[in-house]
């Protein structure tokens, strides 16, 4: 009874870990593109990149939700799964530029005049000698976002997705055991997250450059 | 020879299975539910007897019975889409699912936006207390000095936003609406709130299980018939389901299910 109670929650996490593999390196992608155009873009596109953050940071995540699910079916038809996972995905774009943002601006500026000076063009300066330092700069405070979208993606439950948060709703209404459904979710949810951030750490001290902060 | 043969087969299989599920489009809703062999219904799996899980994850309950015989008699497979009671009827307006079955009560606000098959069952409210409480509930108006709870979007919400809380009887602080029966029936035990107003039906069951209840009040005020939930304007459909609820009532298969999941009719 007891093993059949907590494996049904658990079947949940394929989901969880679905939509966080959609959603992260979506947000990932778009959000370095546009951290690069706010940087380094000309005050146009940077103007546009600011925009963009401010907007949808101002948006709450289920609110997109219902948006791509409900309001814009007539003209595309997304499952609840594809549209929970790209509300995350855009949503977490906009935090994750704030994140590559203040790392890109944390690589001195001498360091792009430098290279400069050795002749180096702007694009390859950025690929060579700035990101490869604000990547590894990006990796704590991108940690946290990684958490935040891992659990976020709890939200896609009211679509009716059968992730964790959901079987453990339908499960404490039909046995009235809450505490033992929604423990089992909270658990669930801090391994995955536990893990994660173990990982993430260990990629942050293997990546180090010796002698730098 | 024989991969020129090989290849020869593959492209012919796949230009049948092509024609096979050709561009004939459907003339409406039904026929495209029986073209497709199978009907997507939605439901709340949280509202026991009704609709509700088993420890294993089956759907279990009165409409989850009788679906699966309606789904039978139209001879099409049945696909449960569970999702958050108050996201059904959103889902039947986009087309996200064929239909709905979640002891939906009739009302007129909610036949605005939707259609409604005939009625399979009836029910009635009740209004349920904490087994210390010491207050009086003679009248339904009576609970408008109380702290109230409610489901959200059901048509008791409806009813107490109406009679009670528009008219200046019961202050907005003093209506809690939760998302679920359940979670508004564990409040009332841990005494947040004073009286939960439900479908009967789902009260007894809760009464039943969570213990240190007791159910003062029972009638139709809000609720009545019981429907299942269809597209706007889809008269095919309506048609067929109507037909299928009536055989299914002068059969008795109906009073069975009753008996089966809720103990009465």
């Amino acid at each position: 009874m007891l093993v059949n109670f907590v494996s049904y929650i658990a079947q949940g996490t394929a989901i969880t870990l679905g939509v966080t593999a959609v959603a992260l390196p979506m947000g990932l992608v778009l959000g370095l593109l546009i951290a690069l155009v706010h940087v380094y873009g000309g005050r146009l596109a940077s103007g546009i990149a600011t925009y963009y953050s401010t907007i949808l940071r101002g948006i709450p995540p289920i609110v997109l939700l219902f948006i791509l699910y409900f309001v814009i079916s007539g003209a595309i038809n997304l499952s609840p799964f594809w549209a929970g996972s790209l509300s995350l995905g855009i949503i977490s774009s906009a935090y994750q530029l704030e994140i590559l943002r203040g790392a890109l601006l944390s690589v001195g500026s001498g360091q792009m005049m430098a290279a400069r000076a050795i002749g180096m063009s702007r694009l390859t300066a950025v690929r060579y000698i700035v990101l490869p330092q604000a990547l590894r700069l990006a990796i704590p405070p991108w940690s946290n976002e990684a958490a935040i979208v891992l659990k976020d993606s709890s939200l896609v439950y009211a679509l009716g997705v059968a992730e964790i948060l959901r079987r453990a709703q339908l499960l404490s209404a039909s046995t009235q055991r809450p505490f033992l459904a929604y423990g089992t979710a909270a658990a669930i949810y801090f391994l995955l997250v536990f893990a994660v951030n173990r990982l993430l750490d260990l990629l942050e001290r293997r990546t180090r450059i010796p002698s730098h902060p | 020879m024989k991969r020129f043969l090989a290849s020869t087969l593959l492209v012919i299989l796949i230009l049948a299975s092509l024609a096979a599920c050709g561009p004939q489009k459907a003339a409406n809703h039904l026929e495209a539910i029986k073209q497709a062999g199978t009907i997507k219904v939605g439901t709340s799996a949280d509202y026991p007897p009704f609709e509700s899980v088993d420890a294993n994850g089956n759907k279990i309950g009165f409409d989850i019975d009788l679906m699966s015989e309606v789904a039978n008699r139209l001879g099409v497979k049945l696909e449960w889409v569970d999702m958050p009671f108050d996201s059904l009827i959103a889902a039947v307006q986009e087309g996200k699912i064929d239909m709905a079955i979640s002891a939906f009560n009739y009302s007129e606000e909610r036949d605005q936006q939707i259609d409604f098959s005939e009625a399979y069952y009836t029910s009635e409210d009740s209004f349920m207390v904490a087994e210390g409480f010491t207050g009086q509930i003679s009248n339904p108006e009576d609970v408008a000095a109380y702290k109230v709870g409610v489901q959200t979007s059901t048509t008791q919400d409806s009813w107490l936003t109406d009679n009670l809380v528009t008219p200046g009887l019961l202050s907005e602080e003093n209506i809690f609406r939760y998302d679920r029966v359940d979670q508004a029936a564990m409040d009332l035990t841990a005494g947040r709130i004073d009286v939960l107003m439900s479908d009967y039906v789902p009260a007894q069951a809760l009464e039943k299980q969570l213990g240190g209840l007791k159910i003062v009040y029972h009638g139709v005020l809000s609720s009545g018939p019981v429907n299942m939930v269809i597209p706007e304007g889809d008269a095919e459909l309506k048609a067929e389901l109507d037909k299928i609820i009536q055989q299914l009532i002068d059969e008795g298969f109906i009073d069975e299910l009753a008996m089966k999941h809720i103990g009465a009719q």
